[in-house]
């Protein structure tokens, strides 16, 4: 579906992305872990063709991005533009036509107020609703989970269970595991700009216990804190 | 205090830069085109002075934004923020306050100051909750953006455009719908977020074509009751009027072309000075339209693909 080969990315002089092969298949959801500065969102914006890069990203698609659904970690904005008229600009983007919108509008956002004045996880929410009705193949989702309530949590992750069985092909970074595990048919491992594991979904506890073990260590001894 | 005025004047200073502009030109510059604007308001108008205050005054408000003033108070202590903010005021006005000095307005170079700061002490909410209601919501984003923005404008322009009618003068009803073209052109002005023009599953070209033929209708939707008025009531001038239209339509396809141009960046200086010397020598357009055009397809083409 998504074959990714020998993918590097420079900015400048530093590498962030360096020589990654990974391969994505249709109806599987997958899941990218790393800690902050990892790569995780450069990848997601190499694959989206929204950066030029090393290497080669192939798929069944003549345009992958024309069948892609993006969802940024902090999605954009207008000022003076509203929810509604948010999701009708990107399904005009791919020429679809909404009907229903007020139905469709599962997280029962105030869709006649302006996008801006939305809290962190309205927007978010706003901006999963949109992708959602681009009828799209491929998700790539950075962050669903963050700032979002814990009721739209649950509504995220069976949505996302629902792509599954549509034969989506998922891509999420989340930094709360639990979730990951909830969704994930494989979790991606990514360090300093490289895939260091792939961990199958029979893995995933020991998976979270040694990132337990090695995230906090002894770290919060050095604070000293009194 | 000292340190939040230092790295104001360095963020200024790297907004100049990012522009194109080398500081010492970019301050030469910004000097040299108040100076021109103080002048020729003094010496075109009688209402000079108060047009000249409200300039100043919205300026300085634009200090009062409500965010703003709140990630403020949350970094300096009450009397620190007060102080802070009767200086930013005090020398945003300054220069105004000096020209009308200079122009022997002492009364209003006073009043102005103090205005000025008393401006301070009122912040701006802009959440309030209302929506206003536009005819372009079905194809977002530019116009419907652009037109809450200037909504009262088109009133403006369309009164305009009778009182033309009423009393017989033709300039006047031009001047409108230049005003609306003016206005629309404006709308091109800011560079969107990369995302937006990600998304389209169209070509550079086919995403071209697709903004400016929007943006002609809806143009046209806005300018058309004074078309049709200026035709009816001044019939011996129709090919004036249409010639104006059209040009109307031309710039608005060069600004839309000139925008994508630098894609995914601003607009640049040189940009904006090719477009401002078209605008003096109209004949350039036959130049700088298959330049913008060539350019805004190479530059679309890192996010759109034939």
């Amino acid at each position: 579906m998504i074959k990714i080969e020998k993918l590097s990315k420079f900015y400048g002089q530093k590498q962030v992305l360096n020589t990654i092969d990974l391969a994505f298949e249709k109806g599987k959801i997958y899941g990218i872990v790393g800690e902050n500065g990892a790569g995780k969102t450069t990848l997601f914006r190499c694959i989206s063709g929204l950066e030029n890069y090393k290497g080669n990203i192939k798929s069944a698609f003549k345009n992958l991005k024309d069948h892609l659904g993006l969802l940024l970690t902090e999605p954009f904005f207008f000022p003076k533009i509203t929810g509604s008229e948010y999701i009708q600009l990107l399904a005009n983007a791919r020429q679809i036509k909404l009907t229903n919108m007020e139905d469709k509008n599962i997280f029962d956002l105030p869709l006649n107020q302006y996008a801006s004045t939305y809290s962190t996880g309205m927007k978010k929410k706003l901006a999963l609703t949109a992708i959602l009705l681009q009828e799209n193949d491929v998700f790539i989702l950075d962050e669903p989970f963050n700032g979002v309530d814990i009721q739209s949590n649950l509504l995220i992750t069976e949505i996302i269970k629902k792509f599954k069985k549509l034969d989506k092909t998922v891509l999420i970074s989340s930094h709360i595991f639990s979730t990951l595990a909830a969704t994930c048919d494989e979790i991606f491992l990514m360090k300093n700009g490289e895939i260091i594991r792939k961990v199958q979904q029979e893995d995933f506890s020991n998976l979270e216990t040694e990132m337990k073990n090695f995230t906090i260590g002894n770290r919060i001894d050095k604070l000293e804190l009194k | 205090m000292k340190a939040y005025f230092l790295l104001q004047f360095k963020m200024g200073n790297r907004r100049m830069i990012d522009f194109g502009l080398p500081l010492l030109i970019g301050y030469a510059l910004l000097i040299c085109a108040f100076l021109l604007f103080s002048n020729y308001l003094f010496e075109n108008t009688e209402f000079a002075t108060y047009i000249y205050g409200l300039a100043a005054l919205s300026m300085v408000s634009k200090f009062s934004a409500y965010e703003r003033n709140d990630f403020l108070k949350s970094i300096f202590n009450r009397t620190n923020y007060k102080k802070l903010r009767l200086l930013e005021n005090s020398i945003c006005c300054i220069p105004f306050t000096l020209f009308l000095l200079y122009q022997k307005q002492f009364i209003f170079a006073i009043l102005l100051h103090v205005f000025a700061m008393l401006l301070a002490l009122l912040q701006f909410s802009t959440t309030f909750n209302f929506t206003i209601p536009t005819p372009f919501g079905k194809t977002p984003f530019e116009f419907t953006v652009g037109f809450r923005k200037t909504f009262y404008v088109f009133p403006i322009a369309y009164v305009l455009t009778y009182i033309s009618i009423l009393v017989g003068n033709f300039n006047i009803g031009v001047f409108a719908m230049l005003l609306i073209g003016m206005v629309c052109f404006s709308y091109y002005s800011k560079m969107e977020n990369e995302y937006f023009v990600w998304n389209f599953n169209l070509s550079p070209k086919e995403f071209l074509l697709q903004k400016i033929k929007t943006c002609f209708s809806f143009f046209t939707f806005l300018s058309l009751p004074i078309l049709i008025a200026l035709s009816v009531s001044f019939l011996g001038e129709i090919e004036i009027l249409i010639i104006f239209f059209l040009l109307c339509y031309t710039y608005l396809a060069t600004m839309i072309l000139a925008k994508y141009s630098d894609f995914p960046n601003e607009i640049n200086i040189s940009q904006g000075i090719l477009i401002a010397m078209s605008f003096m020598f109209p004949p350039m357009l036959f130049i700088i339209i298959p330049y913008f055009y060539s350019r805004s397809i190479k530059k679309l083409n890192t996010v759109l693909h034939d």
